[in-house]
């Protein structure tokens, strides 16, 4: 599935409404408290934009810009959010993700802090769910090979040979 | 106008049930993922007019939109793999 | 005003409805792979752009409508491409055109 193509057309329209989809993904992360959506379908969109990239630029072209040394950076951040943000509940003297407890550090009243909490929340899980959905079509559609992966092991010189 | 919108509603759903008979009995994959494309596009027709006729149009837009997309990409994934496959 | 409004777009959806009922029988009754790609390719696209735009029209001026323009740009671009890919596809999977067989005598 990710092998070279001439095909202009897919390549010239997929150019184009990338930018759009991830724009769409990104209302529906912060729309999530009033209409459908929320942190995980969003972030699901957000890994099927990534996954028609690959799709129609192959992985040699989307390479610099898709990585799995990225995707696993952008997991770690999503769930980094998430445990922080609950983290800091708990410094602050509350239960964890007991999001009232902002309200000191932000200097809002507890209604709009419990808002902001589940906002950062949410786009954490948007991260995490993003990189996973990339990562898990990369290592299904190349069988665990990268194809960057065989060329760095010829390049290894030999440890020893009795 | 409800009933109007109703009226279209299950006329569209007898054009599914008739276009399933494509997927069933196409010879060979390429007429199956055809008319599972052509499925795709009358669902989002059914689930705007729902809609409608439930008066919650602002929800069921945004699930119509993330359908479109997801047909689009599908369709393109499956070509992609049986183009490979040569 | 709301008469007209209801009016257009119950001609728009009756429009988009005769498409679609055309692509069907298209899809159901023409005798090869590629033939079939033109009936849903091309009808179904036009079908749901008269659709969205009958739909719209009944909502009248209000965000909700400009999302469903917005559907309607997007499947206008992606329906075509999608058709192009499979067709594509098929090209190179070497699958056998039809052809009009001559009548003899």
């Amino acid at each position: 599935m990710i092998h070279r193509g001439e095909d202009v057309i897919i390549r010239t329209i997929a150019r184009m409404l990338i930018p759009f989809i991830q724009l769409y993904a990104l209302y529906v992360i912060m729309h999530g408290h009033y209409s459908p959506g929320g942190g995980f379908q969003g972030g699901v969109i957000l890994g099927a934009s990534l996954v028609l990239l690959l799709l129609t630029y192959g992985y040699h072209d989307a390479r610099s810009r898709i990585s799995e040394k990225i995707m696993i950076i952008f997991s770690s951040l999503g769930v980094l959010i998430y445990a922080g943000i609950g983290f800091l509940c708990l410094l602050l003297l509350g239960n964890f993700l007991d999001y009232s407890m902002l309200s000191r550090i932000l200097h809002v009243d507890a209604a709009h802090a419990r808002s902001l909490g589940i906002l950062g929340v949410e786009i954490g899980v948007g991260f995490a769910v993003m990189a996973v959905m990339v990562s898990i079509f990369l290592d299904i559609s190349t069988g665990g090979v990268l194809p960057g992966d065989e060329e760095e092991k010829e390049k290894q010189v030999p440890v020893s040979e009795v | 106008m409800e009933k109007f919108f109703l009226a279209v509603a299950l006329g569209i759903c007898f054009l599914v049930l008739l276009v399933l008979y494509r997927v069933v009995f196409g010879p060979g994959v390429f007429n199956r993922v055809a008319a599972i494309s052509a499925v795709g596009t009358k669902t989002l027709i059914i689930l705007l007019i729902v809609g409608f006729l439930y008066r919650r149009v602002d929800m069921f837009v945004d699930i119509s939109i993330v359908y479109a997309l997801l047909n689009f990409i599908g369709c393109i994934a499956v070509a992609k793999y049986l183009e490979m496959e040569q | 005003m709301e008469t007209i409004q209801n009016i257009l777009s119950g001609l728009f959806l009756l429009g988009g409805v005769f498409f679609f009922a055309t692509a069907t029988l298209g899809l159901l009754r023409f005798p090869d792979f590629f033939t079939r790609l033109h009936a849903t390719g091309k009808g179904d696209t036009l079908a749901v752009t008269l659709c969205l735009i009958g739909l719209a029209i009944h909502e009248g001026m209000n965000l909700t409508s400009v999302k469903i323009l917005m559907i309607a740009v997007f499947m206008f671009l992606a329906q075509p491409t999608s058709t192009h890919a499979i067709s594509r596809a098929g090209v190179r999977c070497g699958l056998e055109i039809w052809r009009k067989k001559e009548k003899e005598g």
